[in-house]
């Protein structure tokens, strides 16, 4: 097996050669990029390098688009947040709305039902079924 | 001959314009005989759209090098199967094929609402008209499939190899039937916008062709995957590339919409949700079009990318504002009776599985188009890749897992707490054992552990919906089981249809769960001989062969495959190199089971020393996300076969619509 530090790195790295895929799971033979790309992080790790140390030497080197995803500082926090953030106020709104779609006058009580929905559809078919033959 | 295919394209370009304008007149004025002939020039259309394909097509197979296309997208070795895929290899021919795809539709639509849907249909002609005479617009303007070369090539370019393969055959046409297949439904939103006949019909008119388009969006999202999974050799099937992206998001807003469009069936609520969901769905199809043909981000697909970006981000932005004005000016007609009496409902669980798949949507498009906001904001490239989408869509996607499990059982208005023991406790149960068994077992990856316990559960709760209904059918009518079984799926489609489609998701969560979680790879190069071990497969080098062809030359490893120590198979990954277009390809080995997919890739192979890359992946249950996308076709044909009680709704509210409008007319 590969080393886990050596793999997480190349997950964390975007293969230049437009295939769009991280260094990792890039496989073009002879790779103009993607295999000078793990040799570097290889030399990187031997020289006592940490994980975040090599991650950031790529990145002064090459550019933040070298980084497979958006980093969680600055700027870059809106990529993760926002999905989130949306989906959060997405569903306030339905509790919100929702609340006021309450049925006005009195509540209504609790469906009584006795069996499972599906069940008794099952039964009114199988009744109408019998009303048919 | 090919002269004939041009003068088709600028005929249909006039035709679908006159379609355009006579169907408005007609129907403002109230001229039926103008109606009439717009629904004739939308059949000539379609008629010289195909002629032009045909043309198009005759060029390929004769291999007409004179002409640009032909001598880009194949070539004289390029077997017939794949000459005929160059149709929709290129990016002129794409446009055709599209083109051709929605007038082909569109005559279907217009024949089977020959006696029906009078006040509609005149508008619906004019939206498929429109984008078809979009789409012909650019054939003739931009991007002819018809240039000439100045001087006729000897020998074409090729189709570029990774597109030869047999999955794309198949893969491309059914998304496009996807992509095109969403215009319909539009067409009728806009045509009920713009006559404000919002009532019923347009749903129940559209319900089988939104199905349609799903099916194929479902069909041509999973080739697409099985596709990357066998030719690109990385041992994955989705990467997030903006293309798959551009095909997902439509696919989650179409499986929304089919979703909370029961609610307005049932409860006449989110009339107006509904109806944005049919606009985005179809404004989605439209921007992957953009993406794909952009490059406004860089992807695999960039094949077809070209300067056609703009035209398509013009006419995105003209139908934005357009169903945007439509939208707002019958704001008053979309108001349904919304109503909801406990958060434990259907409506409620169908509200929250409407917010998760948009959520899904949503963060699919924000990590697709955020390059290009950073890019905007601080000037800085950076790139959005697979880890982003894979960790913010997990979660996502795992809660509307549970979500799967919780809607189609949970009573409506108010489930009593009778009806939530009945329905979830021993599910609950089972799938809170399944977790315990599995992380007990040692697995620690918590996502897959978290993503088996709520399949389990999901799978419980439709297992007891066929159980108990089958069991009541028994003691009721005395069937036999299988006979029980079969009346309560053929009474029910779409109830127990969509239960089908629901295993068939269940399946590739766990499919997709098992296999980024628990996937095995192994690197090395080796001599003859030699052994690599992965997992429990021992793989002996033992040969290396060559081949030669007209069309290209390859070599193939021979490995022998040792489980647990016995023989099991020999496998020969192969490296092709086709020669006109100077591109090696990867032709993977792959040796499926239920349990796992051994997958091997010959990385490279030296000369002279002999030496051979080899690369391993071993893919843990990979295979149950096709079973599952086959389920899901299963699952999505019970639920579109006819039936009797469904055609008597449709005409039931055809005739409440007929009513409503005699009474307007007095």
């Amino acid at each position: 097996m590969k080393d886990a530090t050596q793999s997480q790195i190349e997950e964390s790295l975007t293969c230049q050669c437009g295939c769009g895929l991280t260094v990792h799971s890039c496989n073009h033979v002879q790779c103009p990029s993607g295999i000078p790309l793990k040799e570097e992080i290889a030399t990187q790790l031997a020289a006592g390098k940490t994980q975040a140390e090599v991650l950031t030497y790529f990145s002064t080197k090459y550019g933040e688009k070298i980084l497979s995803a958006p980093t969680t500082t600055g700027f870059n926090l809106v990529a993760w947040v926002t999905p989130f953030a949306v989906v959060a106020i997405a569903a306030t709104l339905v509790v919100v709305a929702s609340r006021r779609w309450r049925r006005k006058g009195a509540p209504a009580a609790p469906v009584a039902r006795t069996e499972a929905d599906g069940e008794r559809r099952a039964r009114l078919n199988a009744e109408l079924d019998r009303f048919d033959a | 001959m090919v002269e004939i295919g041009v003068l088709a394209l600028r005929l249909a370009l006039i035709g679908g314009l006159y379609a355009i304008l006579t169907a408005i007149w007609g129907a403002q004025a109230r001229r039926p005989a103008l109606v009439r002939s717009s629904r004739s020039a939308a059949y000539v259309v379609h008629a010289l759209v195909a002629t032009s394909a045909l043309v198009l097509l005759r060029a390929l197979i004769i291999r007409d090098f004179s002409l640009e296309y032909v001598a880009s997208y194949s070539s004289s070795t390029l077997s017939l199967p794949y000459t005929i895929a160059a149709l929709w290899g290129g990016q002129a021919g794409s446009l055709l094929f599209w083109a051709l795809i929605l007038t082909c539709m569109s005559t279907m639509v217009h024949l089977q609402n020959r006696e029906r849907n009078a006040a509609l249909m005149p508008y619906v002609t004019a939206t498929l008209m429109t984008i078809t005479v979009f789409f012909l617009a650019l054939l003739v303007f931009v991007t002819g499939p018809f240039e000439r070369l100045p001087v006729p090539a000897s020998e074409g370019a090729d189709l570029n190899p990774l597109l030869q393969n047999y999955w794309m055959m198949i893969h491309p046409p059914s998304l496009y039937l996807g992509y095109v297949g969403c215009s319909i439904p539009f067409a009728f939103a806009v045509a009920a916008l713009a006559t404000g006949r919002l009532g019923d019909v347009w749903i129940r008119t559209t319900r089988r062709w939104t199905l349609f388009a799903w099916f194929f969006l479902t069909v041509g999202n999973i080739l697409g995957a099985r596709w990357a999974y066998e030719e690109l050799g990385w041992g994955g099937y989705w990467a997030w590339d903006p293309v798959e992206n551009a095909a997902f998001m439509p696919w989650l807003s179409c499986t929304a919409f089919l979703h909370s469009v029961m609610i307005q069936e049932k409860k006449n609520m989110l009339k107006m949700w509904n109806m944005v969901l049919v606009l985005l769905t179809f404004c989605l199809t439209i921007f992957g079009t953009f993406l794909t043909r952009s490059g406004v981000v860089s992807s695999v697909h960039s094949f077809t990318q070209s300067g056609l970006g703009p035209f398509f981000v013009v006419f995105l932005l003209t139908i934005i504002v357009i169903v945007v004005g439509l939208v707002t000016w019958r704001r008053d007609l979309l108001r349904g009776e919304n109503e909801i009496d406990s958060f434990l409902s259907r409506e409620a669980a169908f509200l929250f599985n409407n917010l998760l798949l948009i959520g899904i949507a949503f963060a699919t498009f924000w990590g697709t188009i955020f390059p290009v906001i950073s890019e905007a904001v601080r000037g800085i490239k950076i790139t959005v890749g697979p880890p982003f989408f894979n960790k913010v869509n997990a979660p996502l996607g795992l809660a509307l897992l549970f979500m799967t499990g919780v809607g189609p059982v949970i009573a409506w208005r108010r489930a009593s707490a009778r009806n939530l023991r009945r329905s979830f406790i021993v599910p609950l149960a089972l799938g809170f054992v399944t977790g315990v068994v599995i992380f007990a077992a040692g697995w620690r990856n918590y996502y897959a552990v978290v993503c088996f316990s709520l399949s389990s559960f999901v799978l419980a709760t439709i297992f007891m919906e066929f159980y108990r209904g089958t069991r009541a059918r028994q003691a009721l009518m005395g069937e036999p089981a299988p006979r029980a079984l079969a009346n309560l799926i053929g009474k029910n489609r779409r109830r127990y249809g969509g239960y089908v489609i629901h295993v068939g998701i269940v399946m590739a969560f766990v499919g997709v769960a098992a296999s980024s979680a628990f996937r095995l790879e192994e690197q090395k190069t080796i001599h003859k001989g030699d052994t690599v071990q992965v997992g429990a497969f021992t793989l002996t080098y033992k040969d290396i062969h060559f081949t030669d062809v007209a069309h290209y030359s390859s070599m193939l490893a021979e490995i022998e495959v040792k489980k647990n120590g016995a023989s099991v198979a020999t496998m020969f990954p192969e490296k092709r190199f086709y020669k006109k277009q100077q591109q090696p390809t990867t032709e993977v080995a792959l040796r499926s089971t239920l349990i796992e997919d051994l997958y091997l890739v010959l990385g490279s192979y030296d000369d002279k020393s002999g030496l051979m890359t080899l690369i391993v992946f071993v893919n843990p249950l990979v295979n149950w996300l096709w079973i599952g996308g086959m389920v899901m076709v299963l699952g999505t044909v019970i639920v579109m076969s006819p039936t009797a009680a469904e055609q008597r709704a449709l005409v039931a509210a055809l005739a409440v619509e007929e009513r409503g409008l005699e009474a307007a007319l007095r």
